[in-house]
């Protein structure tokens, strides 16, 4: 019995970067592979980004150790498509997330980019939904805060 | 430069209908049977439906009234279990606009002989063009349409 639940949340950050560099960091693949994909504990199995409106953003990995969520013999499958790319200023992306080839959330979200001052306000909206055996919004964007807090560290070395 | 703006907006519609889930599942997966109710109202051109009713496959439909500004509806299916759910995202152009991106969930459910569906839309407006209020009309109106088609 299919049962799908739904969710939405937003996340602002500011970088101390300008919106044309916390951008790049997004359309990239060298620069997005560093924080978005590559992590301590993580077998990264394949990553291809090709950043373009109707292009594709696929990845396959691993966890390592394993943890209390999900066992370490799970391959977990993201596939994105850019609907909307403003540069410097917003993407629009569709995302799902399988584990072991099944289907488990797909989301909309926007990436928005705004100078404030010397760097940039972003702000991270996403819309969920969620199938059997699905994370939920919880612990969905906990994942992404700890994402973005990759992409400060990221800006921040990128920067000296 | 249009000034950008970016509005997110959630709606829920639920319908019971007299058809059974396989009916009204299959007015939304075979290409013929959307055919006929998926559209704007009755007096805009209509170019011709396309349906790839797959994970991964896309849908595309355009109308509008004669002379009008024509709407593009440009669709993908991320999810798919037979008569129980679908799950698509898509996006609405005005001629060459983008005014919409949308996560679309419907949702399935017997009732007795019949089906109760449960449409989850969370949608990004953009820029000023359209707003929830709007599209949600336009959503029950389609709605209306497809009831229509399985009374029938």
């Amino acid at each position: 019995m299919a049962t799908t639940t739904h969710a939405s949340f937003v996340i602002e950050r500011r970088y101390d970067a300008s919106p044309h560099r916390v951008y790049a960091a997004w359309s990239d693949p060298a620069a997005k592979r560093q924080w978005f994909v590559e992590g301590e504990g993580w077998e990264i199995q394949s990553y291809e980004l090709d950043f373009r409106e109707g292009g594709a953003e696929k990845s396959r990995f691993r966890h390592l150790k394993g943890e209390e969520t999900f066992g370490e013999k799970t391959i977990f499958g993201n596939e994105t498509v850019f609907n909307e790319i403003a540069p410097s200023e917003r993407i629009i992306f569709t995302y799902s997330m399988d584990r072991n080839g099944v289907r488990f959330s797909v989301s909309l979200a926007s990436v928005e980019f705004k100078a404030a001052g010397a760097g940039t306000r972003m702000i991270f909206t996403e819309h969920a939904a969620f199938f059997e055996g699905g994370d939920g919004a919880q612990l969905r964007e906990a994942g992404w805060r700890e994402l973005l807090g990759k992409l400060d560290r990221y800006l921040k070395g990128a920067a000296s | 430069m249009t000034k950008r703006s970016t509005t997110h907006a959630t709606f829920v519609i639920e319908r019971d209908f007299k058809a059974a889930p396989a009916k009204v599942f299959d007015a939304f997966a075979n290409p013929q049977s959307k055919a006929k109710w998926f559209g704007g109202p009755e007096e805009w051109e209509k170019s011709n439906h396309k349906l790839d009713f797959r994970v991964g496959g896309k849908e595309s439909v355009s109308g509008g009234p004669p002379g009008g500004t024509v709407h593009h509806y440009n669709a993908e299916y991320w999810d798919i279990v037979p008569n129980e759910r679908i799950v698509s995202s898509y996006e609405m152009h005005m001629d060459k606009t983008r005014i919409s991106v949308s996560l679309a969930s419907m949702e399935f459910k017997q009732n007795g002989a019949g089906t109760t569906f449960v449409l989850t839309e969370q949608g990004i407006f953009l820029d000023g063009y359209d707003d929830a209020g709007e599209r949600e009309r336009g959503t029950r109106e389609l709605l209306d349409q497809l009831e229509t088609y399985l009374n029938k």
